[in-house]
């Protein structure tokens, strides 16, 4: 292999793409325009998320307290946890609260709900006398890099609250408790402040890298054969191996100025928060543009010209935006669908890209997603260099 | 009417026709001793169709060699297959005495397909530049190539225009000069004057002769019998069977018809019967 061969196809593509402003043009525009329509707000409804539960309440001798329909003995935060949505929230027991903020720290749950012992005994005192005014709390350690799980997760604990405060309140028969139940939010990552758009763009970079690269590499990939090209390179000394990775290299050109667009107007125009590196954040954004440049010229063979390459589209794009977690959360995917998440490559760029950015991850931790990319790069690339050898 | 002389001799002769004196200088003999391109029972099938029937071939060098014969005959396919770009059934070919398929000998090929196989969203000369840098060639090599190539396929003032802006014939032009570009001792060219003008046709084989005088060695598909005259051999197939292959004039004669195109039909007629 030569580098002066590959590099050829390097700046030949990459002047192609002077020339064709529009398709330049499209490179650049697509993905600021996602960031402008979806950036402000977008939900569904998020379901099963993974939630560590620490009940370390005593509870209460229902005996000292004025009133009728008790039951003996009262727990309060089990009649909270209770309540919790079982659909929107998969809960774990824990005894350890360490252990569970470990859990969310390293991104195997979204939140650890703790209850203090003292939880049922300082909610009644308050309730009898406010002047010690001990306000029992909940401590919820949440992982608040993405916005919508981290509202779920409080909005669900919030309502399973105002359910038990309405029983509370039918024992004690008064018309509404006024004692007042501190929920403390602590936040593992996003302190709070993670906007959608902060979420949404590392979703998008990821998400606009595939879409170009793919599609583009597989009209690349039809014309070389449509006109000729490709036989005219098999008739001289450019190896295969050459021809693929001379394309690659301008994808991750490509790719590399695509976020740097992104990102400067995501932080420019939205003001999006980055706490990771961004190096690492770029450099996981080539390896899945080379990964789908791959996938692209495999797509190529099934495509006789750019009408039918164009049909790929949906193909490509519906699973990525359905099933890679880019607008939800893959919580909020049926579970009999999220098996499926799990096969599809961008999935595991976007959760790199979030992880890096929000929870200002390191190789350390984002390492798997950057093996399952590495190795459909390797598969897709390999695929495509034989591909091309068979095509004689 | 034949003129015959040594290298070097200038002769001058009188056309018996129209009168015409003309000065005929012979500049080098053409050394068609050393084989090229050797092809031993070469075959290729497509399901039970059979494209290419066993042809047994040799070209040498220096030769402008013409492979005729109407479409579907195997003309295509057998360049295809002496480029590598399709596997023989059965038979074997060498270039430049090297099996095909070997990447050594793409280097010393120029193939220019029968599509104009070039990149219409660079200009002119990033396509030239493309291909210089898959052939290795040297920046200042590159530089004298393209200025030479240029001025011949007279594309210079379009050197910087986009290939989608170019004509047809134009492209052509642009296609015979990425084929030439590296200096390629064999060059294939498929159907290279299908689409174009008459004008730039007699330039395209005045060039063909240049280059077979330098001792290039040209390998030509056509199905236009008057071109195949200008052929120093010619090849004639007829349904994937080389039914018979010599100089023109020779084929003329032991056929005793005025046409390489009476030629052909006789001998193909004397084929099927």
């Amino acid at each position: 292999m030569t580098l002066r061969r590959t590099l050829a196809f390097t700046k030949r593509s990459l002047l192609q793409f002077r020339h064709d402003r529009r398709t330049f043009a499209f490179i650049i525009v697509m993905p600021l325009l996602m960031i402008l329509i979806f950036g402000y707000t977008f939900g569904g409804d998020v379901q099963g998320v993974k939630v560590a539960l620490i009940n370390q309440d005593k509870g209460i001798q229902s005996i000292l307290l004025p009133g009728n329909p008790m039951p003996p003995g009262l727990f309060l935060a089990e009649n909270i946890t209770a309540s919790l949505d079982p659909i929107t929230l998969s809960l774990h027991n824990f005894t350890d609260p360490a252990e569970a903020r470990h859990q969310v720290d390293d991104g195997t749950l979204w939140a650890a709900i703790i209850f203090p012992d003292n939880f049922s005994e300082n909610f009644f005192t308050s309730l009898s006398h406010p002047e010690y005014a001990i306000h029992p709390s909940i401590e919820v350690y949440l992982d608040g890099s993405n916005p919508t799980i981290a509202s779920t997760v409080l909005r669900t604990l919030s309502e399973a609250i105002q359910e038990t405060m309405k029983t509370v309140a039918r024992w004690l028969n008064i018309s509404q408790t006024n004692a007042s139940l501190v929920v403390e939010p602590v936040y593992a990552y996003g302190g709070g402040s993670t906007r959608f758009i902060d979420y949404f763009a590392p979703g998008v970079i990821s998400f606009a890298i595939m879409m170009v690269t793919t599609m583009i590499t597989i009209i690349l990939f039809v014309n070389e054969r449509r006109t000729g090209t490709l036989q005219r390179l098999l008739v001289s000394p450019a190896k295969e191996h050459e021809i693929v990775l001379g394309y690659s290299l301008a994808f991750a050109t490509i790719g590399l100025l695509q976020s740097i667009v992104v990102l400067s107007a995501a932080l420019l125009i939205f003001n999006i928060s980055i706490v990771g590196s961004l190096p690492l954040a770029l450099l996981v954004v080539m390896l899945i543009g080379v990964g789908h440049q791959g996938l692209g010229i495999l797509l190529s063979a099934g495509a006789r010209n750019e009408m039918q390459a164009i049909q790929f589209v949906p193909l490509i794009l519906f699973p990525s935006i359905l099933l890679a977690g880019l607008f939800w959360p893959i919580e909020s995917i049926p579970s009999y669908l999220q098996p499926l998440c799990y096969i599809i490559p961008l999935r595991y760029g976007i959760d790199a890209e979030r992880s890096i950015m929000l929870r200002g991850w390191g190789v350390g931790q984002v390492w798997m997603d950057i093996v399952v990319l590495l190795v459909f790069a390797m598969l897709t690339i390999t695929g495509s260099i034989f591909l091309l050898k068979r095509k004689k | 009417m034949t003129v015959a002389g040594n290298p070097g001799e200038t002769v001058t002769s009188t056309c018996p026709t129209c009168g015409f004196r003309g000065i005929i200088r012979f500049e080098e003999m053409r050394r068609t001793t050393a084989p090229l391109v050797h092809l031993e029972q070469l075959t290729k099938t497509f399901g039970s169709f059979t494209a290419v029937d066993h042809i047994t071939l040799t070209i040498h060098k220096g030769e402008i060699f013409g492979l005729l014969g109407p479409n579907g005959s195997g003309k295509t396919t057998t360049i295809k297959m002496l480029c590598g770009l399709q596997r023989p059934t059965s038979g074997s070919a060498s270039v430049l005495g090297k099996p095909i398929h070997t990447k050594a000998v793409m280097q010393q090929i120029g193939y220019m397909p029968q599509e104009t196989a070039l990149y219409s969203d660079n200009t002119v000369h990033e396509n030239l530049e493309f291909f210089a840098g898959i052939y290795g060639l040297s920046k200042e090599r590159f530089r004298t190539q393209e200025e030479r190539l240029l001025g011949f396929v007279n594309l210079e003032q379009w050197r910087d225009s986009l290939v989608s802006t170019l004509s047809g014939g134009m492209r052509h032009r642009l296609s015979l000069a990425c084929a030439l570009l590296h200096e390629p001792q064999v060059v294939f060219l498929d159907e290279p004057t299908v689409g174009v003008d008459p004008e730039l046709r007699v330039r395209f084989w005045e060039f063909f002769n240049t280059l077979s005088q330098q001792g290039v060695t040209v390998v030509i598909t056509t199905h236009y019998m008057d071109e195949a005259d200008r052929c120093t051999r010619v090849g004639l197939l007829r349904q994937g069977v080389l039914i018979a292959e010599g100089n023109p004039h020779d084929l003329r004669r032991t056929t005793g018809t005025a046409s390489l195109e009476e030629a052909y039909l006789r001998l193909a007629g004397r084929q099927s019967a």
